[in-house]
């Protein structure tokens, strides 16, 4: 039943132009982040998310076939935009995988067993939401002090909130579902009841907000690179490369390249996970359905 | 609906773009960074709150146009000098005569009592991490009032005490100390500084050669108050038996925090905080007649497009710009550049010879290839591989944009006591490998090591230093490894403070344009970067070169300081204790119907007395 | 109904309390000798020996926990949220100053984002799968996907220095003097709103000159978030029964749209709305440094560029009251409008 499932939707996220689109793109950025090391090979493999130093200058310098993408700030914005594919991917799946799995856990518990267990943890939640996510993240960020590493610990702390109330909802309705009440009638385990019923019937819309969010924490966390909170110059990352190239951007004819290639890049990056989430949505929103 | 809704838009839109743009011919607008930090000059101790202190307070002296060496009258109505009998008793009594028909901008007069009063009050209410250890220094040979009192009680009581002990829990002072507190005051302060007749004269404990230059106008604790508006705000009111209420304040209780009633040539008009904006406007009844721009508007505008955008449009007439964006506005129409003017400050990379114990920089704390032993730094080898290891030259063509000069110690050029001739370290990675081979008895070329350099975050050039370092060093050999890490500001100041960085770069901007500033500051054992060089340096440091900078700060004679300075000098450099990285050569942008404007390094920020707007 | 509303009330204070905690717990992260930093500053301030220990016993930053939330908490309550060294004047006066600023910025740029945000929905909903329908989706998702000071850099190079139109700041220099001058009453400390009642529409028309620029930016970065809530709750409207049969019936397809559909769809949309105009308070923080204009925004930016540890967290706390009671009205409102809201 559940492969049908997924076959049907599979076709029809397929015929949905961008939702393709958003696929491609992600196929993509998957190969590139994959195959980063022989795009662009590192001159200390112990330390790849370093921008090697192309030169002392702190002029920009324009395309050349040495460095395709030219020079900003002393670093080769090619190997930048390349390895920062790979960073991209690591804020996001890092911030969201773990953030999602304690919402998870949250959200079940709270959902599941009810009452003032419930209560607690939704209040916790309602605490740890009534800070604004971007406010929520500086702060901690600034108190644990600078880095890329101490982003994404904020980032996680403030975000599995959203996940958590989603399940808790989630499986309120599915517990009054004929089948869920027959197997704890039955005698099942509760944590078995939770694992086998109740999370397959939740996870759908789990991944959706996942995909969703995916883009906006690389966001997110360029933003925090703009308020210097983020990974230090020289590091590749897309928010670090713009953060840094901001102050060239009113020279846009003398160093359009030092925008352009990174800001594309998180662009597209976003754009792709954003066409994904949206068809999923689209596709397992249940209001949508039929 | 929507299209009304779009017309609608259209119609203002449009509507807007009728207001022309109106440049105010009689305000100076200055772009920069930052804002001031407070407006009490003896609280105020960086270069934002200098200027606006510079614009509206005046001081006893000044230095004559472009010189830092020179002084005129300004307060007083002569400059003292042996020559004209103003200072006697070998370089131990100032006298000051007091210029008459000042007034302060509430319309009272300046008198010498005023002048004695503000010099009294600062020294009293020395707030730490302020300015006033240099005039108490100047005039009792220790740095802060505290340890001036604390001497006192020692003298009276033979008792070792901390000035905490003083007090009660309730903060008020045991009775048995009140007495002292009092005679410190009374019997100490009081005849340091005092009025007779028109004048006002100044008591030093020993020769004190940079006094002059401690007193002249850019030195915002030296400032003017007057005193009946000051005790009436709330500042200390003269009496002995008190001053201890008003000591060490916190920044925001100063009642001059905000408010000035200088005798400068303008007036504060607002300093509105949400705009990161100073407003200053013309006082008409200023002593030497009213300045020719009626408003000054100093503006912090952090971001660096949006500042650079606004000088374009010339919406403002002085712009803030790094060095690193020059080209940015070379060649823009209506804006004039004035490259390379010497400032008074250096950066140079000086090394740890203790580190702390619990230094997380030094890797392991062995000499096993991943980390460096606490007093890797103390081998004279190891100093000298890395100041042979820096790319000096292209640093400053290429970071630097061309706006530094090397020198060879750490101080800066046109300083007494500087000399051209002597040497400058070069590039030259041989010696350094070679030095490198020698070190701990080549422990260091066989096992390799691993240290942590910082920076802080946002100054690129020191970063590009770091990297620079690490980029040659670790040429050398394999087994060499520095890591560069960046941090914010207030995290570099302490871990370098408490003595945990290996090695640091650090920038020192003069308070006062004599070399006791930096030789002290760097070299001597009680130096601000004596203590974070570590026990190993401080111990070196008494036993080579303490006594020659104690020496060369009471010497009157300028041949025979010149001569201890370059003495002191020689000793550092041929020690490799610290590698002078450059002194920056500042940069001036402006639009160019900004007339008036002369450079004087030791003048914080700008002289709106002096400019004037035409095209 | 009464009962929804007096159980959130109830929890207000929890929740604040909660918040409070939080806070304080982010603050502790930091320990004594870090927030020594928040009151020394600069490398003047190190030219003297010994101010650190001085200042931890004068603040008394090595004292116990509990002792040093209850002196916070007790602080704070009085509303003393300690210094603000980039904001140079108490935390709490720091904040209250600049809120009207951001305050005013917000409100004008819900207007954009919400109305273009719905009909750009509407109209990607009624061509569902259509190309128009593709193409505005991916134009508000790619603004969506702009990190906001490039955005904001991007429309100073277009508007002010290739155009000159917009200048950034808050009013320009001549206008300024208006306002701080005796004549000019200041009401609401909303410039566009105090200058239409001083009768000063060249000051108003000037201020809103400095608004359109960080306005559109705002709006292009929030478009996609009521674009795609629009578009389904439309989506969803559209194959309702009542639809279907107002087509069978063989009105017009603007009259169903725009007489039964819109109106229902809009329901959800207002929600969102409301805590739309608290998501773009926070969302100024990077808007107002890079069009230099003053606010809590540019105040926390600032903040926690330099480490100003006092001002993040007072900044944090008057975000989350702001966010609480903000979120509490609205709720309490459509509970009130709307029945349903209550039941899930």
């Amino acid at each position: 039943m559940l492969k049908d499932e997924i076959k049907k939707n599979t076709r029809k996220f397929f015929r949905n132009p961008t939702a393709v689109l958003g696929f491609v793109l992600l196929i993509f950025f998957i190969l590139i982040a994959v195959f980063a090391p022989l795009i662009a090979p590192p001159e200390n493999p112990d330390n790849p998310y370093r921008i090697p130093i192309a030169t002392w200058s702190l002029k920009p310098q324009p395309p050349s076939p040495e460095h395709p993408f030219g020079v900003i700030g002393q670093r080769d914005i090619f190997y930048g935009v390349v390895w920062g594919t790979r960073t991209a991917f690591r804020i996001g799946l890092i911030v969201a995988g773990i953030s999602t799995i304690i919402g998870i856990v949250i959200g079940s518990i709270a959902g599941y067993f009810g009452g003032w267990i419930d209560e607690i943890l939704m209040r916790i939640t309602d605490i740890f939401m009534a800070l604004p996510f971007l406010v929520a993240a500086m702060v901690l960020t600034t108190i644990l002090g600078k880095g890329l590493d101490k982003v994404m610990i904020a980032m996680i702390v403030f975000g599995w909130m959203a996940t958590a109330r989603l399940i808790r909802g989630n499986i309120l309705q599915v517990k009054e579902e004929q089948y869920v009440l027959a197997a704890k009638a039955l005698g099942v385990r509760d944590s078995l009841i939770i694992l086998k019923h109740v999370i397959p019937n939740t996870i759908f819309p789990v991944i959706v907000q996942v995909s969703m969010r995916m883009g906006s924490l690389v966001i997110t966390a360029a933003a925090l690179s703009f308020l210097g909170l983020g990974a230090e110059p020289g590091y590749a990352d897309w928010g670090t490369l713009l953060s840094y190239s901001r102050n060239w951007l009113t020279e846009f004819d003398k160093a359009w390249f030092s925008i352009v290639y990174p800001g594309v890049a998180m662009i597209l990056f976003v754009l792709a996970w954003n066409l994904v989430g949206d068809a999923l949505r689209d596709i397992f929103d249940p209001r949508l359905r039929g | 609906m929507w299209r009304k809704f779009l017309i609608l838009t259209i119609v203002l839109v449009v509507s807007l773009f009728a207001f022309a743009e109106v440049k105010n011919p009689d305000t100076v607008i200055v772009a920069t960074i930052g804002e001031p930090d407070t407006l009490d000059p003896h609280y105020a101790y960086d270069t934002a709150s200098g200027e606006v202190l510079f614009n509206t307070y005046d001081c006893l002296i000044q230095y004559k146009g472009e010189s830092i060496k020179e002084f005129e009258p300004r307060i007083a109505t002569a400059v003292p000098s042996v020559e004209n009998g103003l200072i006697r008793d070998d370089g131990k009594t100032y006298v000051f005569p007091i210029r008459k028909g000042v007034k302060f901008h509430n319309g009272n007069e300046l008198t010498p009592e005023d002048v004695e009063y503000s010099f009294e009050r600062g020294i009293l209410f020395d707030p730490a991490g302020g300015p006033m250890w240099m005039i108490i220094e100047a005039l009792f040979g220790k740095y802060t009032w505290e340890d001036v009192v604390m001497d006192h009680v020692k003298l009276r009581t033979g008792k070792e005490m901390a000035y905490s002990d003083l007090f009660d829990e309730n903060g008020e002072p045991k009775p048995e100390y009140a007495k002292y507190l009092m005679e410190a005051c009374r019997d100490i302060l009081d005849p340091a500084i005092e009025v007779e007749g028109d004048s006002v004269v100044f008591h030093l404990v020993r020769p004190f050669a940079p006094l002059l230059y401690i007193l002249a106008q850019g030195s915002s604790w030296s400032s003017i108050l007057d005193k009946e508006t000051s005790i009436e705000k709330g500042l200390w009111d003269g009496d002995p038996n008190t001053w201890w209420k008003y000591h060490d304040l916190p920044k925001e209780e100063s009642p001059l925090y905000a408010f000035e009633n200088g005798s400068g040539p303008f007036k504060l008009v607002e300093w509105n905080r949400e705009q990161q904006k100073v407003v200053l406007e013309r006082f008409d009844d200023y002593w030497r007649g009213p300045a020719k721009i009626k408003r000054a508007i100093i503006w912090g505008i952090d971001e660096f497009s949006t500042r650079k955008a606004m000088l374009e449009k010339g919406d403002v007439d002085v712009c803030y710009v790094p060095a690193q964006y020059l080209s940015q506005v070379e060649g823009m129409e209506g804006v004039t550049i004035i490259k390379g003017l010497p400032t008074v400050s250096i950066t140079s990379l000086h090394f740890n010879w203790t580190v702390a114990e619990d230094s997380e920089y030094i890797g392991s704390g062995k000499l096993d290839g991943n980390g460096i032993p606490r007093d890797f730094f103390t081998d004279i080898n190891v100093r000298k591989a890395f100041v042979h290891a820096f790319n000096y030259d292209a640093f400053i063509e290429d970071v630097l944009n061309g706006l530094g000069v090397r020198v060879p110690a750490d101080l800066p050029t046109g300083f007494l006591g500087y000399n051209p001739d002597l040497p400058l370290y070069k590039f030259d990675l041989k010696t350094a490998k070679a030095a490198l081979q020698q070190a701990w008895n080549g422990e260091v070329w066989k096992n390799g090591f691993k240290l942590t350099l910082l920076y802080n975050t946002g100054n690129e050039a020191r970063q590009t230093a770091a990297e620079m370092l690490k980029y040659y060093i670790e040429s050398l050999n394999p087994k060499f490894k520095i890591e560069v890490q960046g941090v914010q500001w207030p995290n570099y100041l302490s871990a370098y403070k408490r003595g945990l960085l290996p090695a640091f770069i650090i920038g020192w901007l003069a308070d006062y344009p004599d070399p006791h500033n930096f030789i002290f500051t760097y070299y001597h054992s009680q130096g601000v970067y004596g203590g974070p060089q570590g026990e190993a340096y401080q111990k070196w440091a008494q036993e080579n070169v303490d006594t020659l900078i104690e020496q060369a700060v009471e010497e009157i004679d300028p041949a025979k300081r010149q001569a201890l300075y370059e003495e002191i000098q020689k000793i550092a450099i041929e020690n490799y204790v610290g590698m002078p990285l450059y002194q920056p050569l500042g940069l001036r942008v402006q639009r160019s119907w900004l007339k008036g404007w002369y450079r004087n390094p030791m003048r914080p920020g700008e002289d709106f007395y002096a400019y004037w707007k035409a095209e | 109904m009464i009962a929804y509303i007096v159980r959130r009330l109830l929890l207000l204070p929890l929740i604040l309390f909660g918040v409070t905690i939080l806070i304080f717990g982010m603050l502790e992260l930091l320990g004594p000798e870090k927030l020594v930093s928040a009151y020394i500053r600069g490398p003047e301030a190190e030219k003297v020996a010994g101010a650190t220990q001085k200042i931890i016993e004068k603040y008394g930053l090595d004292k116990p926990l509990p002792v040093k939330y209850a002196r916070w908490l007790g602080n704070v309550l009085k509303g003393d949220l300690g210094w603000s060294l980039v904001g140079k004047q108490p935390v709490l006066s720091a904040i209250f100053s600049r809120f009207p600023y951001t305050l005013e910025l917000a409100l004008w740029a819900i207007v954009p984002v919400v109305f273009v945000g719905i009909w750009l929905g509407i109209i990607s909903a009624v061509h569902h799968n259509k190309f128009l329908d593709h193409f505005l989706r991916v134009f508000a998702i790619v603004g969506w996907s702009f990190p906001d000071f490039v955005f904001g850099l991007f429309m100073i190079l277009l508007f002010y220095t290739k155009l000159g139109w917009f200048p950034p700041g808050y009013l320009s220099f001549d206008m300024e003097r208006v306002v701080s001058s005796p004549e000019f009453v200041s009401y609401t400390k909303m410039v566009t709103i105090d200058s239409i009642l001083n009768l000063r529409f060249d000051v108003f028309l000037d201020a809103l000159r400095h608004l359109v620029a960080p306005v559109i930016t705002l709006a292009y970065l929030w478009w996609a978030y009521i674009l795609r809530i629009t578009r389904s709750s439309m989506l969803e409207v559209l194959r309702k029964e009542y639809i279907r049969t107002a087509r069978a019936k063989g009105l017009p397809e603007d009259v169903v749209i725009n007489k039964h559909a819109r109106r229902n769809a809009l329901i959800p949309v207002a929600t969102v709305s409301g805590q739309m105009i608290i998501s773009l308070l926070a969302g100024t923080v990077i808007i107002e440094s890079v069009f230099n204009r003053p606010g809590l925004g540019r105040f926390v930016a600032t903040a926690a560029t330099q480490l100003d540890y006092m001002s993040i967290i007072g900044g944090a706390l008057f975000y989350s009251i702001l966010l609480v009671l903000g979120n509490l009205i609205v709720d309490v409102s459509y509970a009130l409008i709307d029945p349903r809201i209550r039941l899930q």
